[in-house]
């Protein structure tokens, strides 16, 4: 009987599928859409411009390397790159700290009226476009035109934050708060040592989506840091295409080295990514 | 649901914790909310000093002014276009993909991670490669067009270019939707396919009858993700076309270049009063078409 079963679960096909060999065409057919368009890049960042301009589809026989060092130092990449760690770490660090600070009370009914909380975490989600009232809010603080100002406002566009930390913390028992407290804990030390480390995969999801949020921000940056000097790479790399409009090579050479530290940081990060979109759609 | 007992003894760390957070959003997220509404009735300018009149409901009697509303009809128009292409598409071919890679092949995880890459490369570098594809004078899609005996100068052309942004759109949402779906798939127990087989329905039925109806939820989450989205992006067309180009005007690039002249520097005569009514105009628009289909989705939920 078992022997029976054992056959009937591998042979038991999920969802129906017309035949190996076609799956495994359909697949290299979605890959391809994926991937051509990123080896193309990488193709024409190894040419000249004028082998670009001769055969742009024809395959790089000699590797043009120097196309990325003209496009460091063209486009002041260190600088901008420098400006967006930054901008990604503080705006990050401050989206998650504080959505552990709202997110762990309201799911622990530790304050009045928590569905009022709730209802704020989910309002959160649906606001309308305000960048107008942004940049006027930094114009009258005195803080246009300056880092802390951009990082306070994206930083604290928490998004989805709060609501994957409520609903990760429910899985930490309550005993442990309880017991903790007994044993003499105080709040912040208890968040510190105790929530941040047992809720460390949602705060890593948190960090992340909040971190390619800001490293890919351009419409923020461009109306809230006028100064060149403190534009974030996105912006930096969409000033040089600006200026070097036809120049392929070069625009794809500076491309990859933007993409280049996304592309190795998501290879050790994806799965906390995936896992983290999945999870803010079921919060 | 009340409160429960707080274990820790004194509430001010608590209070003091929770109120700096509550304080960070209140102050650079939800007052700037609100106050688009409130200085949608004003004549603000970009600039500080200036003074600031109501002018109450102006800036919305020049969004349909004989004078504006061609230009906001086409944003309109546009926006709606944008929204429901990208969504339906996306999803229809997101659906695929996810009941494609959820058999058993090898290397799923891999494929699945190179479908959801759009999402953290960033509208900039996306922009830039697919400008880089859709090149007029020389390149894949130039090349392609060519074989046909046709030229295009692509984003530059005024009937393609909305197109193309709603096609590389699609190729970026299609990732994250794939993913919900996956997680949708994964959750169906494998004893309704046995099922449903032992029924003796045929492959095409067991799609329709079993993965369907129950992936619904998961259709209800991506389609509202994927439309209210969709009808606030603009970062997109903003690298691909331009801030001012017409033919891939949305309302959203409306407000921006509304607001700020749509280059680097803020214009102090730009009534960013009126801006803000776009963005109130907007924000009922999303508001309605969410609550419209969110509510269709549901009641087809509970009819499948």
């Amino acid at each position: 009987m078992s022997a029976l079963a054992a056959t009937r679960r591998t042979r038991r096909v999920r969802p129906p599928r017309p035949g190996r060999m076609l799956s495994y065409a359909l697949v290299a057919v979605v890959l391809l859409v994926y991937l051509v368009p990123l080896l193309f890049l990488l193709n024409t960042a190894l040419k000249s411009t004028r082998e670009f301009y001769a055969d742009p589809n024809g395959l790089a026989t000699s590797p043009h390397w120097s196309n990325f060092a003209d496009a460091w130092q063209q486009g002041d990449f260190g600088a901008y790159i420098l400006n967006s760690v930054l901008y990604t770490l503080c705006a990050a660090t401050l989206g998650t700290a504080v959505s552990l600070v709202v997110g762990f009370p309201v799911s622990r009914l530790y304050l009045r009226r928590p569905r009022l909380w709730n209802g704020l975490f989910v309002v959160l989600l649906f606001l309308p476009n305000s960048l107008i009232t942004q940049f006027q809010l930094l114009l009258r603080l005195g803080l246009y035109n300056s880092q802390l100002g951009y990082i306070l406002i994206i930083g604290a566009s928490v998004g989805v934050g709060p609501i994957l930390v409520a609903a990760y913390t429910r899985s930490i028992p309550r005993e442990l708060d309880e017991a903790a407290a007994v044993d003499g804990i105080g709040y912040l030390r208890y968040l510190t040592s105790f929530v941040i480390p047992l809720a460390k995969p949602a705060l890593a999801t948190v960090f992340i989506l909040q971190a390619i949020g800001v490293w890919n921000d351009i419409i923020l940056a461009t109306v809230l840091l006028p100064d060149r000097s403190k534009a974030p790479v996105s912006l930096g790399l969409y000033a040089f295409q600006g200026s070097y409009t036809s120049d392929w090579g070069l625009l794809a050479a500076a491309t990859l080295i933007v993409a280049a530290p996304l592309i190795a940081a998501y290879v050790f990060l994806q799965r906390y990514l995936i896992g983290g979109v999945v999870g803010s759609v079921k919060g | 649901m009340s409160s429960s007992a707080f274990p820790f003894g004194r509430r001010l760390s608590l209070r003091l914790s929770f109120g700096a957070g509550i304080a960070v959003i209140a102050v650079f997220v939800l007052v700037p909310a609100v106050a688009v509404f409130v200085i949608s009735f004003t004549d603000i300018r970009g600039l500080p000093g200036l003074p600031i009149d109501w002018v109450g409901l102006d800036n919305y009697a020049r969004f349909f002014s004989a004078a504006k509303l061609d230009y906001n009809l086409n944003a309109l128009r546009n926006t709606l276009v944008y929204a429901v292409v990208s969504t339906v598409v996306a999803n229809v071919l997101a659906l695929g993909i996810a009941v494609l890679f959820n058999q058993r092949l090898r290397g799923r995880t891999f494929y699945r991670a190179v479908v959801f890459m759009p999402t953290i490369l960033g509208v900039t570098v996306i922009g830039l490669i697919w400008s880089l594809f859709f090149n007029p004078s020389a390149g894949p899609a130039a090349t392609i067009w060519s074989w046909f005996g046709a030229d295009s100068a692509f984003f530059g052309d005024p009937h393609l270019a909305l197109a193309l942004v709603i096609f590389v759109q699609i190729w970026i949402n299609i990732g994250v939707a794939v993913v919900i779906y996956l997680a949708g798939l994964q959750a169906i127990p494998d004893e309704l396919y046995e099922a449903a087989a032992i029924d003796g329905a045929s492959a095409w039925q067991r799609l329709r009858m079993v993965t369907v109806p129950l992936l619904a939820p998961s259709v209800t989450a991506n389609v509202l993700l994927s439309i209210v989205g969709s009808l606030q992006n603009y970062q997109l067309a903003y690298v691909l076309t331009g801030p001012a180009n017409p033919a891939t005007q949305l309302l959203s690039l409306a407000i921006y270049s509304q607001a700020f002249g749509g280059s680097t520097l803020t214009g102090a005569s730009q009534s960013q009063g009126y801006a803000a009514s776009i963005s109130v105009i907007q924000f009922v628009i999303v508001g309605v078409i969410s609550l419209l289909v969110l509510s269709y989705l549901r009641r087809r939920e509970a009819r499948l």
